[in-house]
């Protein structure tokens, strides 16, 4: 490893190449956020705040693993300085020492959140700053949705598109599909068995979730398990789509903000955090559908509130997977799905 | 007789089948409506429009702008001499280096872009965009090679013979004799290495940043977002544009004649 | 030819380092840490992978896909070529012309058209549907069909084109004076056709299959989870298992498959033509 290392420095320096990346003269906040409504947070978060800081904010964007997955390659030279991921992989960037502890003390708006978002994990490593409930999109007049298992009935199991274990939503429905088939064990053995045997049917095992709006245009499916958040591009277009309330209940997962370990940015992320937490900015993005609000202070009119995850009260009824648990059974279930359903 | 209907035919369903996407992206980028779909719901400009408001397409686009023309001139740069000895000298090695810089053609792409980003950019912190520039240059180097290679084999070599004997230096004889006799080839070579690193994906799948991304990665990520025709939009505009050159460049240059 | 051999050498060299430096030695460590452990030089990591049903899979599949692309792109490219290159030549540009377009366009576009091409309410199941093949849409998105329709579409541009130049290469009167002395069309193809397009044949062979390998949009699009291919499976094993020798050891399978191809398809054509 070190050999190699030397070899590739060498090389590099007989090129001559520069070092590191020129430093901007401006100061500038590197986030790492989810892949959705880019749009809806710049205008309601990103150019507001670079107005308000006078500073500049450089966006990545991707799903939880994959972002993860950078953390962790890059750990030695870290390039971002937040990233909001998550629950379980908050945990997991904590144990692997990716992140460092939140000073909530300079979040003027901790105090507003509502208390299940201000420590998740119970290790002062992350702070939640929206919570989304997990159900079943599909289509009232093809299907009729009353329970989990409704999916992988044979008339439907082939007009379903279902989560990839390794997408945040995965491992929520199948931890419902286990509920509703009466077999629940951590190891979601009886949930990856009963999907792998419909696995020729199903349509797909998604891993993008915007690609289900263009599949339900299409009548590629009927029926897909989504988290709350990505409900909204299904609202527009011109299909019965409903959003079912299974008799197990719904679940779902929270995202977390975390604060990249050797930052040198920590005040502004902190700064950056904080404008995301306050009232102003939540209810802006709840308004539009993108981010059920944490912080207990947001109204919402009915209409909105129908269409996110709102208030304590709902976010505490998710059946929740605990970080530990997904975290101690992710390889595990990663391996069961390679071998049941991956082939 | 057979072959009076069956020889039309085939090269109609092929050109079905090649262009018929294309067709179709090109439709879509006009629809009003939401989603991709053929045929479109209704005509509008709105999906054009949109795609001049997308600030990270600017970005990126302005990123592939550069990696192409970046790229294709450090290639040349590199490249020329490199045809030019194996061509002209009696160079001991020449197959080696041939294979060396005709490499990568064959090692497929995202190998090329996980490499560099675990052995430079990780370890050393090589900038991703520097990692970006790199792995274009050698990516467009054997196009370079070969294109150039062909236009100085249809070259005879007796002119710059004799204008050294004449006395003219080797430099001096190699810029007013062989340079101006293989500039088509050097354009073909130019527009070539253009195309190939501007709708390059795989060696760019690990090579993206916060802020720093080419067009088509971006433009992946941003159908993973969104689905919406504006990327349908972009890409109809970007194939004029790419068609646009080509066809001037083949008017003016005979461009076909070196590829 | 000019005898310098200094000269030669500060020409030649700096492509060559700069191709060495960029490419060989990142390559080539990457492709190390395969073979290598806490113990030294090993297979084991090979062993690991192939003891995995799935990527015992992926990899048959990602093989058969190539195979099938190359040989469809063969049969329909000879076929295309060789009505392009009996046309007029004004007509003759312009085909090569519309062939060589969708080069122009962006796979990432290209391969989203399929999705709207093939789904379930698509013009080709309403083509399948009109004509009565089938009364119930048929799926392909997420197949390897789906693929191997969008690697084909991909790729037998290049296939196309390199088949032209052999062809052009081939003297005018050769197909005809066979004819004339009885052969039909299989044996012109065998015997006169193919041993004088050669080159061609190996040329865009090896572009479609190593192409179809490592492409790495129309699986990830139109195939998904379900029809994983090694390219995809690489991008999984970094980037959401973070395993970097899984990674090194497909790495190896897809360098290694792409120069066989390379070497058998040069043999097979340069055997044929030995007869």
């Amino acid at each position: 490893m070190k050999r190699q290392a030397v070899l590739a420095s060498a090389t590099a320096l007989i090129l001559g190449l520069g070092l590191g990346s020129a430093q901007a003269q401006e100061k500038t906040l590197t986030i790492s956020v989810y892949a959705f409504a880019q749009d809806e947070y710049k205008k309601m978060l990103y150019d507001p705040f670079e107005a308000q800081c006078g500073c500049k904010l450089v966006v990545e964007t991707g799903n939880s693993v994959e972002r993860l997955a950078k953390m962790e390659a890059n750990k030695a030279n870290p390039v971002i300085d937040m990233a909001v991921i998550s629950m379980a992989d908050a945990l997991q960037a904590s144990r692997a020492g990716l992140i460092d502890a939140i000073d909530t003390a300079k979040l003027t708006n901790f105090d507003k959140l509502y208390d299940i978002a201000k420590d998740p994990n119970g290790d002062g490593m992350s702070v939640g700053y929206t919570f989304y409930a997990t159900s079943i999109v599909y289509r009232t007049d093809k299907m009729q949705i009353d329970s989990w298992a409704d999916l992988l009935k044979p008339e439907y199991a082939s007009h379903v598109a279902f989560p990839n274990i390794t997408t945040n939503q995965g491992p929520p429905a199948l931890f419902m599909l286990g509920e509703a088939l009466g077999q629940n064990t951590p190891d979601l053995k009886a949930a990856i068995e009963a999907v792998a045997e419909r696995k020729d049917d199903i349509v797909t095992f998604y891993v993008k979730s915007s690609q289900l709006v263009q599949l339900m245009q299409q009548e590629e499916i009927w029926a897909a398990p989504i988290g709350r958040f990505s409900w909204a591009p299904f609202t527009k277009l011109d299909l019965p789509l409903g959003w079912a309330t299974p008799k197990e209940g719904q679940t779902g997962g929270m995202n977390v903000m975390v604060l990249t370990k050797g930052t040198k940015n920590a005040d502004l992320a902190l700064q950056f955090m904080d404008y995301w937490l306050s009232t102003e900015v939540q209810t802006k993005l709840a308004e539009a559908l993108v981010d059920s609000p944490a912080n207990s202070e947001v109204v919402v009119p009915d209409e909105v509130a129908d269409n996110i995850t709102y208030g304590e009260e709902t976010a505490s009824s998710l059946k929740l997977i605990p970080s530990a648990v997904a975290l101690d059974n992710r390889d595990g279930w990663l391996a069961e799905w390679n071998s049941k359903v991956g082939q | 007789m057979m072959q009076k209907i069956l020889a039309p035919l085939t090269l109609a369903l092929v050109m079905l089948f090649l262009i018929g996407p294309f067709a179709i992206i090109v439709a879509a980028s006009f629809s009003a409506g939401d989603t991709l779909a053929f045929p479109p719901q209704g005509f509008s400009l709105k999906w054009i429009a949109k795609v001049f408001t997308v600030e990270s397409f600017r970005q990126s686009f302005a990123m592939s702008l550069f990696l192409a023309i970046g790229g294709t001139i450090a290639a040349l740069i590199l490249g020329i001499p490199a045809s030019y000895a194996m061509a002209r000298y009696r160079l001991p090695g020449a197959e080696t280096v041939r294979f060396m810089v005709s490499l990568p053609i064959i090692v497929p792409g995202i190998i090329v872009g996980l490499a560099l980003l675990r052995y430079f950019v990780i370890p050393i912190g090589l900038s991703i965009t520097l990692a970006l520039f790199l792995a274009h240059t050698a990516l467009i180097l054997p196009y370079a090679v070969r294109v150039v290679s062909a236009s100085l084999a249809n070259l005879r070599s007796d002119m710059e013979e004799a204008a050294v004997l004449l006395g003219a230096s080797r430099l001096g004889a190699f810029f007013s004799v062989v340079l101006p006799n293989i500039r088509g080839g050097i354009l073909s070579a130019f527009i070539l290495g253009f195309v190939t690193s501007f709708n390059q994906v795989p060696v760019s799948l690990f090579l993206s940043g916060p802020g720093v991304r080419t067009l088509p990665i971006d433009m992946l990520g941003y159908m993973e977002i969104v689905f919406d025709p504006s990327v349908a939009a972009l890409s109809s505009l970007l194939a004029f544009l790419s068609i646009g050159i080509v066809f001037l460049a083949e008017r003016f240059l005979g461009f076909s004649r070196y590829v | 030819m000019f005898q310098n051999r200094a000269e030669a050498y500060a020409l030649a060299l700096p492509a060559a380092i700069f191709a060495a430096i960029v490419f060989l030695i990142p390559v080539g460590l990457l492709l190390s840490e395969g073979f290598r452990s806490a113990q030294g030089w090993t297979l084991s990591a090979f062993v690991d992978f192939f003891s995995q049903p799935l990527n015992q899979k992926v990899f048959l599949r990602t093989l058969k896909l190539g195979v099938m692309v190359t040989a469809a792109a063969a049969v329909i490219g000879y076929a295309t070529a060789y009505a392009i290159v009996s046309l007029p030549p004004g007509a003759k540009g312009r085909m090569i012309g519309l062939v060589v377009l969708p080069l122009m366009i962006s796979p990432v576009a290209r391969t989203y058209a399929w999705i709207v091409i093939l789904g379930r309410t698509g013009i080709v199941n309403q083509a399948l549907m009109l004509v009565g093949l089938t009364d119930e849409p048929v799926r392909f998105l997420f197949t390897e069909t789906a693929v191997f329709i969008g690697l084909l579409q991909l790729f037998l541009p290049l296939m196309i084109i390199s088949l032209i130049s052999a062809l052009e290469n081939l003297p005018k009167d050769a197909v005809p004076a066979a004819r004339i002395l009885g052969a039909n069309w299989f044996q012109v193809f065998w015997k006169i056709i193919l041993p004088l397009t050669r080159e061609g044949l190996i040329v865009g062979g090896t572009l479609v299959f190593t192409g179809s390998l490592t492409a790495y949009i129309t699986p990830a699009i139109l195939g998904g989870s379900k029809v994983l291919m090694l390219e995809t499976l690489l991008y999984q094993q970094v980037t959401v298992a973070n395993n970097f020798v899984a990674a090194s050891v497909i790495a190896f399978l897809l360098i290694v498959m792409s120069f066989s191809a390379n070497i058998l398809l040069r043999r097979i054509a340069t055997a044929r033509n030995r007869k």
